[in-house]
């Protein structure tokens, strides 16, 4: 990835309902898949619509490649981060074509109503490089959980942004649908884009990050290599549970001790 | 804390009451006022006036209020719809149309309130029949069967009301209130197309972010679309294009509900092509609509409204509901 096309967050403090969640974040991000973990309420996902700019962050500043993500138009924005929201609900008779076919909207003023033949081409591919392309005439609400996060995804593709910020896109997956689902991610990473999501599963972010961001109480507790954040103190730290963290061949495995929750 | 307000609401409404009883047409000072409280049978006026005409009536305002509030209650969280009145049933316009007839044809006074309860009721099962999905009602359904009944009954009474208001002042406000074409010309057409056609370049302008929204408010915020600016746009252009028709023609209903369902229909949920179909198949039924106002009972005019919602109404109910309605994308 070209240094230009760096996300940059610097002293970012972000404030919900009137309560600080987090102060002076700075980080700098350029490619591959980074993962956002943390405790529930922490701020994550806050963090993450501070950076697709659907919020404003009480201080500091979050560039892409030197443009601050405020003073962009909302069209410059979604041609520069893809912003997954898959927990909102959608019209259930949208077909997936139709679905996908929205994430053309920022490339286009509003009197040109009709597809471009490059249009075609961003949703045609978008669908194939998330297996979805036979289910183009489906209805969204016809569609299993998976499939539903899949289009989501060829959404986000079809936008042809350099970013693309995912809030839990394993969540309510079942672990076959979760696997692809990251495998996904994984490939849209190796293509040169900056993934970064939000995830639950300490598991999943170790297996699939090049980098884990771990949030806690007040800011950034550890930002690295997932061996390096994901360790018995920081994790520790960011849920407040004592977990042992065991190296094996294929990746970390976390053993919660239960008993000590009492 | 909520028992001080429960306490605080029943206080309200005690001394609501009492106002009530204590003011009216005959001054009572409040001496006599607590006398005849006390003494309901004391054989004076003062206790004729308390009793038979004041806590009568003061009773009957608080059942009223009170009935219609809980319904409302009721009906806002069946159908989890903070804007459901409970006249949305049916009740009022089943009502009202059948007073409406009985007044028109000279029945006598005493049985309109019996008449009343019995169609407004006959009116409500109509509806929850037409709402009913196997053994369930469908909260959507429920909705316009309401709302497309109502305007079916409500025509009736319109059309009740214009044949009795013929000759006398009020004749120009019924006539604007049953929608009528009737001796409109170029004049009010130069009067009200620009304003149409500024709310038409509007809403032309905004149907491709309109299309994006149907994928939901914040991911079309993540697509680009300016949600504040387009809300704003749609409720101006909306406004424009509505205070045009109902400069040009009064009160015609239906067709602004059910045209677009009919397009839905024809070519599909992409407001690309659902907002055109639906402008050239709103203009197309209003022009056939306004022909048969016109000749079916020449010389006379059958009001445009009333006719639209005749012809109108029961063939949405027939074609949406019966065929089933589909959720709105």
């Amino acid at each position: 990835m070209p240094e230009r096309e760096t996300l940059v967050l610097d002293g970012v403090d972000i404030e919900r309902g009137g309560r600080m969640l987090l102060q002076n974040v700075t980080l700098r991000l350029c490619d591959g898949v980074v993962a956002i973990v943390g405790a529930n309420g922490v701020g994550k996902t806050s963090l993450l619509r501070a950076i697709g700019g659907a919020l404003p962050p009480q201080a500091g500043t979050i560039a892409l490649a030197g443009v601050d993500v405020r003073a962009m138009s909302p069209r410059e924005r979604a041609r520069a981060i893809a912003l997954v929201e898959s927990a909102e609900p959608a019209g259930a008779t949208l077909t997936v074509a139709d679905a996908v076919a929205a994430a053309r909207f920022p490339y286009h003023r509003w009197w040109e109503w009709d597809a471009t033949p490059d249009d075609e081409q961003a949703i045609d591919d978008a669908l194939q490089r998330t297996g979805t392309t036979a289910l183009r005439a489906r209805e969204l609400g016809t569609l299993s959980a998976g499939e539903r996060q899949r289009v989501w995804i060829a959404l986000a593709l079809a936008q042809r942004a350099p970013v693309m910020l995912l809030d839990e896109p394993t969540a309510h997956l079942d672990l076959r649908a979760a696997v692809e689902t990251l495998a996904l991610l994984r490939r849209v990473a190796a293509n040169g884009s900056l993934v970064v999501a939000v995830l639950h599963q300490l598991e999943e972010a170790a297996a699939f990050a090049d980098r884990v961001v771990v949030l806690g109480a007040g800011g950034v507790i550890a930002d690295g290599a997932p061996e390096r954040a994901l360790t018995t103190e920081t994790i520790s730290r960011a849920f407040g549970v004592d977990v042992m963290v065991e190296r094996r061949p294929e990746g970390l495995a976390f053993h919660r001790r239960l008993a000590e929750l009492g | 804390m909520l028992a001080a307000r429960f306490a605080g609401l029943a206080a309200l409404l005690l001394l609501a009451m009492l106002i009530g009883v204590a003011f009216g047409g005959a001054s009572l000072d409040p001496a006599m006022l607590l006398r005849v409280l006390l003494h309901p049978h004391d054989g004076s006026d003062a206790a004729t006036i308390v009793w038979q005409l004041r806590v009568p009536r003061v009773a009957i305002a608080a059942t009223v209020g009170a009935a219609l509030a809980l319904a409302g209650a009721l009906l806002q969280a069946l159908l989890r719809n903070p804007i459901v009145d409970p006249y949305l049933t049916g009740v009022s316009a089943g009502a009202g149309a059948s007073i409406a007839v009985a007044a028109t044809i000279g029945v006598a006074p005493a049985f309109i309130p019996p008449l009343g309860f019995a169609s407004g009721l006959a009116t409500s099962v109509l509806v929850a029949v037409l709402a009913r999905r196997g053994p369930r009602l469908d909260p959507e359904r429920l909705i316009l069967a309401g709302v497309s009944l109502s305007a079916l009954l409500s025509a009736v009474i319109t059309l009740a009301i214009e044949r009795l208001a013929r000759g006398t002042a009020s004749e120009a406000i019924i006539a604007w209130l049953a929608g009528s074409l009737a001796g409109r010309s170029w004049p009010e057409l130069a009067a009200a197309a620009p304003e149409a056609l500024l709310g038409l370049a509007i809403a032309a302008a905004t149907i491709p972010a309109l299309n994006v929204l149907r994928l939901g408010e914040a991911r079309a915020a993540a697509l680009g679309v300016d949600v504040t600016r387009l809300q704003w746009a749609l409720l101006v252009a909306a406004t424009l294009l509505t205070a045009s028709a109902v400069a040009l023609a009064g009160l015609v209903g239906f067709v602004g509900l059910v045209v677009p369902h009919l397009a839905r229909r024809l070519v599909g949920a992409d407001l690309r092509a659902l907002i055109p179909a639906s402008l050239l198949t709103g203009a197309a039924l209003v022009v056939l609509a306004d022909v048969l106002a016109r000749t079916v009972a020449a010389p006379a005019e059958i009001p445009l409204g009333v006719l639209l919602a005749f012809v109108g109404v029961p063939a949405f109910l027939v074609l949406y509901l019966r065929g089933g309605a589909r959720a709105y994308a």
